[in-house]
């Protein structure tokens, strides 16, 4: 791979793949047909994503990425339940 | 930034850290063992224990993917990557875990076509853009990383990929933590549960430790004060007399899981009897294979694999590490033979490994500064 790397991927002080982490994104686009997502990690940097575990996703919406596949949809207020 | 600025905040971690010193009795050693390797480099990254009394201590357990593979495992990875026309792909970190001959990066100088990929996905698409060559992909990871080995192979099978293949050694947490559970050198207070496991497997598989061993368990997130709220949660569960599993990610974690990655595993992956551990030995039912159904996608099926069995370093104690009995300053190799530029043993290779994590982020010191 080349370019800018994607927010899933390893940091030189931290291989979020291997940490088992994982990485909040937003929902730019959503290609539904082909089960996957454009999204973009708080920096700007934009990862296709692979939706099937979390679908129907609507564009907005906030999603934990490990591996390039969403694990997990995060609530807008969720924080709070923390 | 939202979900990251809120639980880095230094005044409520102030207030948090105050709750925890009002709930532990002065005369009580409190061990609590973080179990995800990326609770660690948390830890010394933000420097959370700085701000626990002197008695509350953190435990690193096995959850570093990296960290548990053996030294065998990686001579099977170079022994596939070594024949002719395969593309290995792995993650980055396992590039550099040593074997017994090296490792798979210094295979990759000597001429063998290994690759770095930042998801199993991208491994699929190499073999998609090389469809004369084998490709294969090592799978590392426990439950938070499966389901994506899992969604590749069933996209492999639906786009018929023929030329991908899966070396399996994906993890499940719960037998080594039964295990070090069931260890007698080991004494422990409770557990801080793995955040990111558990959005896959939820809650649910960890009510065996307060059921059957009596220690409580706090599922937490990954910023800083995620982790000492957990704290505070399994000192208040221990001041209050309660035993039982917590979910301080909420935000995250749903108690029953993701049923959609839980069904994808299951129709991918069947349990191996035993599986070897880095320092652990042989665990019962702990490693993930391919199931009969996506036997054509095995590596280990599809070519001959040594399965070497290879004893660690006589030096390196990555197994007393990985089960908290020693800290990593007291290995023999720590800082010394044992560097993340050369890694002895797995715990040094990753960040998320303990070793890597005390050396990288400072903490060589014998005794802890006390607040």
């Amino acid at each position: 791979m080349s370019g800018r790397p994607h927010a899933y991927a390893c940091k030189p002080d931290h291989c979020i793949t291997c940490g088992d982490d994982a990485v909040a994104m937003t929902v730019v686009r959503i290609d539904g047909a082909r089960g996957l997502a454009l999204c973009e990690d708080p920096d700007g940097a934009r990862a296709t994503v692979e939706t099937a575990l979390v679908d129907p996703l609507r564009a907005g919406d906030s999603v934990l990425v490990h591996a390039a596949v969403a694990i997990a949809v995060l609530e807008p207020h969720a924080w709070e339940a923390t | 930034m939202r979900f990251v600025d809120e639980f880095r905040d230094a005044e409520l971690g102030r207030a948090v850290s105050g709750q925890i010193l009002s709930l532990v009795e002065p005369g009580h050693h409190y061990k609590i063992m973080e179990v995800c390797g990326g609770h660690t480099h948390s830890i010394y990254k933000y420097g959370v224990d700085d701000l626990l009394p002197a008695n509350v201590e953190l435990v690193h357990g096995p959850g570093c993917p990296v960290c548990v593979i053996p030294m065998g495992r990686v001579d099977d990875g170079i022994a596939l990557a070594e024949l002719p026309g395969v593309i290995f792909t792995c993650f980055g970190d396992m590039m550099r875990v040593p074997g017994s001959h090296g490792t798979l990066l210094e295979a990759k100088a000597a001429g063998a076509d290994v690759r770095m990929v930042y998801s199993p996905l991208d491994a699929l698409r190499i073999a998609k853009q090389n469809p004369d060559r084998e490709v294969v992909f090592f799978a590392i990871g426990f439950e938070t990383t499966a389901p994506s080995t899992a969604l590749t192979l069933m996209r492999a099978r639906a786009e018929g990929v023929r030329n991908f293949s899966c070396m399996c050694s994906h993890v499940t947490i719960v037998p080594p933590l039964r295990a070090l559970l069931e260890s007698p050198d080991l004494r422990l207070d409770g557990f801080i549960g793995p955040g990111h496991v558990s959005t896959v497997v939820g809650a649910r598989p960890f009510e065996f430790i307060p059921a059957s061993y009596g220690k409580p368990v706090v599922i937490a997130g990954f910023e800083p004060l995620d982790i000492l709220q957990a704290i505070a949660m399994i000192l208040g569960q221990l001041a209050e007399g309660r035993c039982e599993v917590e979910n301080q990610y909420k935000r995250v974690v749903p108690y029953e899981g993701n049923l959609r990655a839980l069904e994808a595993l299951e129709e991918v992956f069947e349990l191996r009897p035993h599986f070897e551990w880095r320092g652990l030995g042989f665990i019962s039912h702990s490693g993930l294979r391919l199931s009969d159904a996506y036997a054509d996608l095995d590596a280990e099926r599809r070519f001959s694999v040594p399965g070497v069995r290879v004893a660690d370093p006589k030096a390196c104690q990555c197994g007393e590490v990985l089960k908290g009995v020693i800290k990593p300053w007291e290995c023999k190799v720590f800082g010394t033979a044992c560097t993340p530029e050369r890694p002895i043993g797995t715990c040094m290779v990753s960040s998320e490994g303990a070793c890597a994590a005390y050396y990288n982020l400072g903490r060589f010191a014998r005794e802890r500064e006390v607040v």
